[in-house]
């Protein structure tokens, strides 16, 4: 597969937005993505920090990578 | 307040219906009404309870799988750190990955609305309807596929495992396997089976119905594993007490691995439209008697 640096640096931002999300959702009472009253999500926050790893493995992938002998 | 025979009577069905595509959650939300249980699916220990059972599952399914989830596990990090597959591990893995995150992104976000749903006997009936006719129409795909295969003059062979024009899962494009994962999302409905629906994909993709087992089996151990964890602090006041859910999730874990140990052999010659049949008869019944 060849690579394509658009998409890795898409994907790169993508992980920085979830890694906010994450942060976001370990210290912030919140209501957002939730129902009921504004509290400590963590399982949120776990959930978008596995996204955030997938997204960085995803750039990993999507980077263009030097031909193989 | 669920009682413990209650727990263990639900360990058992989960057992043998998680494996089985024919919807453990249906089946929990559909039997214990229509065998007149004296049970609330909308008590708050509900979902929590299902969700040990689900621990129990998955221990079931890692184990059956050791060796397939070593190499699994050590094939992701090999691909994720590379940035590139080389070999059938790592495709095995990357796929299961790429599979899981269409189900567990719409669970996640559609918990709540969903859990409404697990209150409701006569919407899993339906829904159980609904999953005999995808394993119905998975079965006719199939048949419809060998007949055109024989008429082209093709070999038409006693057990698929010798024939070559059925894959493995390791030669499903990620396409294919991103498709089977959002269906896969369908399966957090009560009543859509989601062993039943990956299993369905599968075989119209164009797996043997061993290897479509398989596939089904492993794609849904994290997602069976992480549903366990992520509910398991939501026990609280009403939970059962420790022993009782060890119990229940040890009864569980054994039952669904021999539930899938029967599936694997059954399916070597057997198909899915048995439990078609099945279902539609459980979701008819619930639908006439449950009121």
């Amino acid at each position: 597969m060849r690579g394509s640096r658009p998409l890795a640096l898409a994907l790169l931002a993508l992980a920085v937005i979830f890694a906010l999300a994450t942060v976001f959702f370990f210290t912030q009472k919140t209501s957002f993505l939730a129902s009921g009253k504004p509290e400590l999500h963590w399982k949120h926050a776990i959930v978008f920090l596995v996204l955030t790893l997938l997204a960085v493995v995803a750039a990993n992938f999507a980077r263009p990578k030097p031909a193989r002998a | 307040m669920l009682s413990a025979g209650l727990i263990l009577f639900l360990a058992a069905l989960q057992g043998v219906t998680e494996l089985f595509p024919v919807s453990s959650l249906g089946h929990a939300v559909v039997v214990p009404p229509l065998i007149g249980l004296n049970f609330q699916e909308s008590s708050p220990a509900f979902v929590p309870v299902l969700a040990v059972l689900h621990l129990g599952t998955a221990g079931a399914l890692l184990f059956l799988y050791r060796r397939d989830w070593v190499r699994i596990v050590v094939g992701f990090f090999r691909a994720a750190v590379q940035g590139r597959i080389d070999g059938p591990d790592q495709r095995l893995a990357i796929m299961l990955i790429v599979g899981s995150v269409p189900a567990g992104i719409v669970g996640f976000l559609l918990q709540d609305p969903l859990k409404s749903l697990f209150a409701d006997p006569r919407a899993a009936s339906a829904f159980l309807i609904v999953n005999g006719g995808i394993l119905f129409a998975a079965e006719m795909f199939r048949r419809r596929d060998e007949r055109r295969r024989a008429v082209a003059g093709a070999p038409v062979l006693a057990h698929e495992e010798d024939d070559p024009a059925y894959e493995r899962i390791e030669g499903l494009s990620l396409r294919t396997t991103v498709i089977v994962g959002f269906f896969q999302a369908g399966a957090l409905l009560p009543g859509i089976s989601r062993s039943g629906i990956t299993m369905a994909a599968g075989l119209v993709a164009g797996l043997r119905h061993e290897e479509a087992a398989r596939f089904s089996f492993l794609l849904a151990t994290p997602i069976i594993l992480a549903a366990g964890l992520f509910e398991l602090p939501d026990l609280g006041s009403d939970a059962p007490t420790l022993l009782v859910a060890i119990a229940a999730a040890a009864l569980a874990g054994l039952v669904a691995y021999a539930s899938a140990r029967f599936l694997l052999r059954y399916l070597r010659s057997g198909r899915l439209d048995p439990f078609a049949y099945y279902c539609a008869a459980l979701g008819v019944a619930g639908l006439v008697f449950i009121r």
